[in-house]
């Protein structure tokens, strides 16, 4: 053990503080062309026609790619996990989101591969779009994928559900009804970085790719599966990014790159700018979160009732990953015996929503935590003691029914209150992650723990 | 095609360069343009490039200051006027504010999400003056009336104004950090028994409120000027705060 | 045309009103600035002119002719690193270094100019421009304090970060 507890220099802090680290945008490869991307004006629209022709012929315009460039032009992170994927690498037919690349340009500068995109010819033909969540499964809202504007492939479900206990008994049982409406909204992760690659095609046959993935092997299986080639044919050099956040979990700039220097058998590097990064990068997704909770007039949580409707934008990229997660925390890190949670992944014409710093968790930790303390208002009792009581403990159940073995929101709560100085009666200071007793194991979570007694 | 760059060595060749503005570009500190440029968004042919041009510098003589054309803002913080230094201070951070310069703030236009010109309200507040030349020769003439009128075709020699000698007041409402560009700037000053009020930051460019000066009813100040929304505040905040922050700017000059 | 950078003297071909930010990076392979927004708002391209912090996407090339520029490269060596370097590297004051050559930069001139220990509200002040979405600050800060005062080299101590860290907004007053 020489590292924990020991202050070790970064490994790569030498070369930060000198301007030595190579970020991607900073490697030097000679006769680099330059990437420009032709992007949806609109946020919902049919391409009616397209025609390269006149750009390909401008100076210096060495390739373009369309989505019929693409071998498999539509390709999904989760793919291969057996969710069909819905988003295609360069627009077919049709745009969902403001910003949605439909052609690329590989060309000798900047200021070329621009004129060239401007000179691409193309017309809409403009659709209603949806921006709403809430509005989406109403029937006469604008469709937007094949299957609808909701992701349906939870097992035999359109949604992610959690069924635990008796939900029914708990509302019949409560004291109180205590509801709420969370809206936590989209966040750019805003890396300094912006979105960036560098292909250069080698004498060997085999493409070497610059990558500012945060997902070096997610990226080489989705720019091996969009070129259908095998991963022997793709080097990866990463590992050097520019802040992340979530926002380089999907692959951005690289397969695109990788077409384009097949495509010209040039090395071609794409830095989008900073207006591209805010318009056209995926952010965190929006939420709507609505939270019923029955509740005891003596702060026992018996049941909740919770729909979640996630905004994945146009395309599902990790959002049914995320609202996954995020159906295992909707309970927070407090034990409540009774649960019917559905969450949806939702299609707008926003762009593709994805990872932030803790991936779909975020937004139910705030709706939780905020609806605990309406909870604690609405009976009258300290927001720190309805928590303590509620709080996970050894041998309490999950949301998903995991059997909680070293819960931390007892040891957590307390020195939190402690930090704030926040003064607890001596029965909720003495309290410890150990086994349900006594008061704190009332009648209606017996059950939990017995159950836990026969499955383990 | 890159743009001709004319790099003027005294105000004199700069004038003459830019004749009566037709077709030419001004370059000053390029802190707006520049941007624009390198995105491709503006391809000037003929750009007048005025960093050699001796624009730049302050000087007092007799009462009157003069501010070229081309000096920095950083040179107005803790300048000759300390109402103007208030919003020089708020202009970007240090070094952008050491590009930045008083002629590029007077004829910036409101940006994609934000307005700019900050420096408009506590010149006309101080009744400033530009000189500028172009078609139909040089003129002088109040900052309020430069900026209602047609900038296009003016090349702005320097700013000119009396030495402050009244009371002032400044209100200028932000969020909190170095970039963000104002919500509302509201300048006023008192010379004697005359009362001037400049606005900026709440439309595209800077305005005398003039019916406010007359009546010193804050509220009257949205008789003087429309507020808009952009990405930093909504027209309907701007409206609820601008009377609140002329009446403060009011009550500093009673206190001072 | 001539840009003198990081000591060596250089002729420059690129169009006048290029910005000087693309001619270190792309005609004289100075790659320490960063472009991270090309238009002013990050700080992650800021060099020295002539001693001078300044955004180099915002300023065109033909505006500096004949000025010294100073980039992160010029500051120290990896073997020998100056004062603000050091204080960056024993602080992990740097985490994707993707803004550090902004900062490293500005700070080396904020602490020139002042020629002695400078305060948190300095720092925040001549920072202000600069984002940084690895470190929350606090770090940057604590290590430009600890450069100006000299305290750089080998460090067993825990880091002196001073007094509990505030919620800090660069540029808001501390
Ligand atoms: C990060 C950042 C933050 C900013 N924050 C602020 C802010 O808080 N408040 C604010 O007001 N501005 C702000 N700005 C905008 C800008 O920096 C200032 O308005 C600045 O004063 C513009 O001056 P410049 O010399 O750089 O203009 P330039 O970019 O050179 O020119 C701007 C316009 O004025 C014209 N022009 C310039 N000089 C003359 C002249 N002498 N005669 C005729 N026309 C001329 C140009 O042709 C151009 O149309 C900010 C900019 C950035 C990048
Ligand atoms: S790149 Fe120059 S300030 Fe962002
Ligand atoms: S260290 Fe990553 S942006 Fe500052």
């Amino acid at each position: 053990m020489k590292a924990v507890g020991a202050r070790l220099p970064r490994y790569d802090g030498l070369g930060h503080v000198t301007g030595r680290t190579q970020f991607v945008d900073d490697v030097r490869v000679g006769r680099t062309l330059w990437v420009k991307a032709l992007r949806s004006p609109h946020h919902h629209a049919a391409i009616t026609s397209m025609e390269t022709s006149k750009a390909e012929k401008l100076k210096g315009v060495h390739a373009i790619v369309t989505c019929a460039d693409v071998p498999k032009n539509v390709y999904g992170h989760l793919e291969a996990l057996g969710v069909p994927a819905d988003e295609p690498l360069l627009a077919d037919g049709e745009v969902r989101y403001k910003g949605q690349p439909i052609a690329a340009v590989a060309a000798e500068s900047e200021e070329a591969a621009r004129a060239a995109v401007e000179a691409i010819e193309i017309s809409f033909e403009e659709r209603e779009p949806l921006f709403d969540i809430r509005k989406a499964l109403d029937g006469e809202a604008p469709q937007i994928h094949q299957w609808g504007n909701v992701y349906p492939h939870y097992g035999p479900y359109n949604h992610r559900r959690v069924r635990k206990g008796d939900i029914e008994w708990a509302f019949e049982n409560a004291d109180a009804i205590v509801e709420g409406v969370y809206r936590p909204q989209a966040i750019e992760q805003m890396p300094m970085e912006t979105q960036v690659a560098l292909a250069v095609p080698e004498a060997s046959g085999r493409l070497t790719i610059y990558s500012c993935t945060q997902a070096m092997y997610f990226s080489m299986g989705v720019v091996a599966a969009h070129l259908q080639v095998p991963l022997n044919k793709l080097k990866f050099i990463g590992g050097t990014v520019g802040g992340g956040f979530g926002g380089k979990v999907d692959t951005a700039a690289d397969t695109v790159c990788a077409l384009l220097a097949l495509k010209s058998r040039r090395p071609v590097k794409w830095r989008w700018t900073r207006e591209e990064e805010f318009l056209a990068s995926s952010t965190r997704a929006p939420w709507h979160i609505e939270i019923a909770d029955a509740v005891t007039n003596d702060g026992w949580i018996l049941g909740r009732r919770m729909l979640t409707l996630h905004d994945s934008g146009a395309y599902s990229r990790f959002s049914p990953y995320g609202v996954t997660k995020h159906a295992f925390h909707h309970t927070g890190a407090y034990t409540i015996p009774n649960l019917r949670f559905d969450g949806f992944v939702v299609y707008t014409n926003r762009v593709p929503t994805t990872a932030m710093r803790g991936f779909g968790v975020t937004s139910v930790s705030f709706a939780v935590e905020t609806h605990l303390t309406r909870v604690a208002h609405a009976i009258g009792m300290d927001p720190w003691q309805l928590r303590l009581k509620n709080a996970n403990r050894i041998g309490d159940t999950s949301g998903n029914g995991v059997a909680m073995k070293d819960p931390s929101t007892v040891p957590v709560t307390l020195a939190a209150a402690e930090r704030v100085g926040v003064e607890l009666p001596a029965e909720f200071r003495q309290m410890t992650p150990e086994p349900r007793s006594g008061d704190l194991l009332p009648e209606h979570l017996r059950e939990q723990q017995r159950l836990n007694g026969e499955d383990s | 095609m890159p743009a001709e760059a004319l790099v003027p060595t005294s105000a004199e060749e700069a004038a003459r360069l830019y004749g009566d503005g037709e077709g030419v570009v001004v370059f000053a500190g390029g802190t707006i343009l520049l941007p624009e440029i390198s995105a491709g968004r503006l391809k000037p042919e003929r750009a007048l490039m005025l960093h050699k041009s001796g624009l730049d510098g302050i000087s007092t003589d007799g009462g009157t200051i003069r501010i070229g054309a081309m000096t920095p803002v950083s040179a107005l913080v803790g300048g000759p006027s300390e109402l103007i230094s208030r919003f020089a201070e708020n202009v970007g951070d240090g070094e952008v504010r050491r590009s930045a310069t008083v002629g590029g703030n007077l004829c910036a236009t409101a940006g994609v999400g934000a307005q700019r010109g900050d420096l408009g309200a506590p010149l006309i507040a101080l009744g400033a003056r530009v000189r500028s030349t172009g078609k139909g020769g040089e003129r002088t003439e109040p900052v309020e009336d430069f900026l209602a009128g047609d900038r296009s075709g003016r090349l702005v020699l320097e700013v000119e104004l009396d030495a402050p000698s009244g009371k002032w007041g400044a209100e200028t409402l932000r969020r909190r950090h170095a970039h963000s560009y104002a919500i509302a700037n509201v300048a006023v000053a008192s010379n004697g028994g005359g009362l001037r009020i400049g606005v900026s930051g709440v439309g595209p460019t800077a305005v005398r409120a003039r019916a406010a000066e007359q009546s010193r009813n804050p509220d009257d100040v949205l008789r003087d000027v429309e507020p808009v929304d952009d990405a930093v505040a909504s027209a309907e905040y701007r409206r609820k705060m601008l009377p609140v922050l002329l009446r403060r700017a009011l009550d500093q000059l009673e206190t001072a | 045309m001539k840009l003198t950078v990081n000591g060596i003297e250089q002729e420059i071909f690129s169009p006048p009103l290029t910005p000087l930010l693309h001619v270190l990076r792309d005609e004289l392979d100075v790659t320490s600035p960063k472009a991270g927004c090309q238009q002013g708002g990050c700080g992650t391209c800021t060099v020295l002119i002539d001693g001078e912090p300044r955004r180099s996407c915002l300023t065109a090339v033909a505006a500096v002719d004949g000025s010294e520029i100073t980039t992160l490269e010029g500051l120290g060596e990896p073997e020998q690193l100056s004062p603000v370097q050091a204080a960056f590297h024993e602080r992990y004051a740097a985490q994707c270094g993707f803004c550090t050559p902004g900062m490293v930069v500005a700070a080396t001139a904020l602490i020139e100019r002042k020629g002695g220990p400078v305060e948190r509200d300095e720092v925040l002040e001549a920072l202000g421009g600069h984002y940084c979405r690895c470190t929350g600050y606090v770090k940057i800060v604590d290590a430009v304090m600890a450069a100006s005062r000299g305290q750089t080299g080998a460090r067993e101590d825990e880091p002196e970060t001073g007094e509990e860290a505030p919620v800090m907004i660069p540029g808001s007053p501390a």
